[in-house]
């Protein structure tokens, strides 16, 4: 028996290390078909659709590299910049625009881009929020007619006016579409819902500088360049990845051991404490502001937060510094008001300032009998919004505020907290929310997050006719008269302030890791086409 | 016949009574918990037709009408295979499970090719020592290996085998060598793929990435398995009929043979059974969490947390039906190799 056990031990350490040698020999042997430039792209989340006019979420970060818009919104300048159009006019008083489309451009199935494809593109984005609600066709809400005036050239006559080239550079609902996806989809109109069906089984024909070759929403999406994109001759990149793969890994740390392991070229969501271990390892970053911000509604109706100076106490015992440090390593900036920083409108001076003597002045005032015990309804899928509830917690316990916490996943917070216009009493004094754009106008956020109307979104029951019209009313002059309009909006957002509805919390900084044989501009972002990569300018070493 | 046509239709009618228990729970639990699955049907609205999308969404679905009523068409599409487009993702819900499903049963069958027999040598090995110090570290490991919380052992592997061989084992496979050796999944099954197109290289990336989790996995079955054979087989060695073997002098190794391991098959079957649907859980949460690979736990995880009713009720009726298929498989077994069992 004991010559059994002596074989057997012998048999497991060669097992071993035979599996061993394998695993070195194997891992170090360069793959000598990898002649094409390839890169992996982790993309945290499962991709919840790809059809052009109606996807209104993480579809975004594969829609971006396939389709194209009529207009760019360069975020460093504020500027508006050709795209599918190369010029464009506004008359009227903003109610008639025409712009000029650029010629030679091809779809990835050789269809030609003219003036129908934009037409059919974006009525099929407006009719079907017109009909169902669904995407965010509103943006196209102003637009009553689309006139082909020839195959270059395409007028909008508007119903009221509106910034027409912004509203063309939006992130959803602009993409523009082949009209040949009515035969290819084998579909009697755009507007038949067997499209979008098409659309998200894998099948999608743009303009874009990468083509769809396979698509899984759960695991990875692979694209493939289009060497007819029309933009290679202005960016010359002969080192632009053949191929890319948008690989979900919805993990941080997955992540992390992907770009270790070589896996992965590019992360979007490193647990922030690993970030500078990869870069004294060699990998590379980009911090990118991003819109992306974090808000804290007050339940305006329900006691004891739908008091003024209660929530201006909570406002003032709040040390956004600490948080930035203690829960987000440093990754954001604090926030001035609901509209993050570099976004049209945004407001300095927005803030509350960490001052625990003026906080119990205005709990004094608020007539709130102390302990008091109120709620917060946070996302738990955000490490960052975890650690920033229980550092509030914390806070509000210096003030003598007791502060129960109710983590949720996104369905079910939103569910809950939408709850304050029909049973207030029983929703959360407090919630935690994220939001990004889809258009670069603080109409987006303003109108989503605090107009009466907007019952699915708004999350503080915040209900002020005059904030309504202020807001209104810019929406409408951005059209006529931006800069006039930007005032509006800067005095909706005061008022807010000063009620103190909400609380701007910080505008999240997303650093992407990189491997060292990639080169990536900074260029290769944008913050208003959150997670989208610009792989056209990222170089790939052979 | 060890098992009767009573005893086949019995099960049959008590499997669909759990199936359809499965449902209805399932159901109202998901319906009465927060999150609306209109809603994401709906793609989270915005705007000013916010409210009448989520109201189109839900009549699309069918959650304007009573819930006893959503309970038969949910059944009713069940039976006619037409479980519908995720909530999520819009595309078939089949599709979403199907590939979650092959990722994990194979590290599950993987896991199970190695660790039953070596939970089973062990414990017959430790029983036959009994006493001795093998016996003792044996049985220490084998209490060990139970009860190892295996994300921790996860974790732990995947650093080691990074700092071995420089190899982080994550993921199915290689992304970048499936696509430029040209390997494409046909069973799901990565390792029977590969090697069904004959792509050696794909074949040892896909195993060398399903050692570390499978070992993880592993843990538990040989723990448990080692602990029960060992006692099973303790007990054996001191029924009478084993006694009078030895005084008739039949060979230590016949005995073991002919008559111990004989009497110890059936509940070993049992366990192996148990604890290999347990082990379904483990896996879930392993692959998904530690090991970054796709299978049923990120697909269950993701549609809890997207509202996603029919991929979860889809999978708790799939892993109901599995778990209810592994168990009668166990029973059938059991009484073919018994003849004392009479189902």
């Amino acid at each position: 028996m004991r010559k059994k056990i002596y074989l057997m031990g012998v048999f497991l350490v060669i097992a071993v290390a035979i599996s061993m040698i394998l695993v070195n020999i194997y891992t170090r042997q360069p793959t000598p078909s990898l002649k094409q430039r390839i890169v992996v792209y982790a993309y945290n989340d499962k991709i919840t659709g790809i059809d052009p006019s109606i996807e209104d979420d993480t579809g975004l970060v594969v829609l971006g590299s396939i389709y194209e818009t009529l207009t760019y919104y360069d975020y460093k300048t504020g500027a508006v910049k050709p795209r599918l159009a190369i010029n464009w006019s506004v008359d009227s008083g903003g109610k008639e625009w025409m712009f000029q489309l650029r010629r030679g451009v091809k779809f990835h199935d050789g269809t030609p881009f003219n003036a129908t494809a934009v037409k059919i593109s974006i009525e099929r984005a407006r009719d079907i929020y017109r009909e169902t609600g669904r995407g965010m066709g509103y943006i196209w809400d102003a637009v009553e007619e689309i006139e082909i005036i020839d195959e270059y050239t395409i007028k909008f006559i508007l119903k009221y006016p509106q910034r027409l080239d912004l509203l063309a550079s939006g992130s959803y609902a602009a993409y523009i579409f082949s009209p040949s996806v009515i035969e290819k989809a084998n579909v009697t109109s755009y507007m038949d819902e067997k499209l979008e069906d098409w659309f998200n089984s894998g099948n999608a024909i743009g303009t874009g500088p990468y083509k769809l070759i396979s698509y899984d929403p759960t695991r990875e999406i692979r694209l493939e360049k289009y060497d007819e994109w029309w933009g290679w001759k202005e960016i010359n990149n002969p080192n632009a990845p053949d191929i890319v793969i948008i690989k979900i890994v919805t993990e941080p740390v997955a992540q992390y051991n992907g770009l270790l392991s070589g896996e992965i070229d590019i992360a979007s969501s490193i647990p922030r404490e690993n970030v500078r271990m990869l870069l004294e390892k060699g990998f590379k970053a980009i911090n990118l502001p991003t819109y992306h911000n974090f808000i804290l509604f007050f339940n305006t109706k329900r006691y004891p937060t739908n008091i003024r100076e209660f929530r201006l106490a909570i406002a003032h015992a709040l040390d956004i510094s600490r948080v930035i440090r203690d829960a987000l390593l440093g990754y954001g900036k604090p926030a001035s008001g609901i509209i993050p920083h570099e976004f049209p409108g945004h407001v300095e001076g927005l803030t509350y300032e960490y001052d625990l003597a003026e906080a119990r002045n205005y709990l004094n005032a608020s007539g709130v009998k102390l302990p008091v015990t109120i709620n917060l309804l946070y996302q738990v899928d955000y490490e960052e919004t975890r650690k920033f509830a229980e550092i509030f917690k914390s806070m509000m316990a210096e003030l003598g505020i007791i502060v129960e916490l109710n983590p949720q996943d996104w369905a079910r917070l939103k569910d809950i907290a939408k709850g304050v216009w029909t049973s207030p009493e029983e929703t959360p004094h407090l919630v935690v929310a994220d939001w990004w754009p889809t258009i670069p106008s603080p109409y987006d956020y303003l109108y989503t997050m605090l107009h009466s109307d907007s019952k699915e979104w708004n999350f503080a029951g915040f209900e002020n006719k005059a904030f309504d019209e202020l807001i209104d009313s810019a929406w409408i002059l951005e059209g006529e008269d931006y800069a006039k309009a930007m005032e509006l909006y800067e005095q909706a957002q005061r008022l807010v302030h000063e009620d103190a509805v909400v609380i701007g919390l910080w505008d999240e900084v997303r650093p992407f890791v990189y491997s060292s044989r990639i080169n990536m501009p900074e260029d290769a972002l944008n913050p208003l086409y959150m997670f989208v990569i610009r792989f056209e300018l990222v170089e790939v070493r052979l | 016949m060890p098992v009767s046509l009573n005893y086949i239709f019995k099960r049959i009618i008590l499997s669909i009574l759990v199936i359809l228990g499965v449902i209805v729970f399932s159901y109202l639990l998901l319906m009465l918990s927060p999150g609306d699955p209109a809603v994401k049907w709906a793609g989270n609205p915005r705007g000013p037709g916010a409210t009448k999308a989520i109201e189109l969404a839900r009549e699309e679905l069918g959650l304007n009408k009573p819930l006893y009523m959503q309970i038969v068409n949910f059944i009713y599409n069940f039976l006619t295979g037409n479980l519908g487009l995720s909530i999520a993702y819009k595309i078939p819900v089949s599709q979403v499970i199907v590939s979650g499903f092959a990722a994990t049963l194979e590290l599950m069958l993987f896991t199970y090719f190695f660790s039953v027999p070596l939970g089973i040598w062990l414990g017959i090995y430790s029983a036959i020592n009994r006493g001795s110090r093998i016996d003792s570290f044996i049985q220490s490991i084998s209490i060990i290996l139970a009860s190892t919380p295996t994300f921790w052992l996860g974790s732990l592997l995947l650093l080691a085998s990074n700092s071995l061989t420089g190899f982080f084992p994550y993921g199915r496979v290689s992304s970048k060598l499936a696509l430029s050796t040209g390997f494409t999944p046909i069973t799901g099954f990565y390792l029977l793929d590969s090697l069904i197109q004959g792509n050696i290289q794909v074949f040892i990336d896909v195993l060398v990435r399903l050692i570390p989790p499978a070992l993880t996995i592993s843990v538990y079955p040989i723990g448990v398995l080692a602990r029960v054979t060992r006692t099973l087989v303790a007990e054996a060695l001191l029924e009478d009929y084993v006694r009078a073997a030895v005084a008739w002098g039949i060979k230590r190794k016949t005995i073991i043979r002919q008559f111990v391991l004989r009497s110890i098959v059936p509940p070993v079957i049992q366990i192996s059974g148990l604890s290999f649907v347990y082990s379904l859980v483990d896996a879930m949460v392993v692959e998904t969490v530690v090991f970054g690979r796709e299978g049923l736990g990120s697909i269950l995880i993701d549609s809890l947390h997207k509202a996603d009713f029919r991929v979860t009720l889809a999978l708790a009726v799939y892993l109901t039906a599995f778990y209810i298929i592994v168990n009668t498989l166990v029973d059938i077994v059991q009484a073919t190799i018994d003849p004392r069992i009479r189902l």
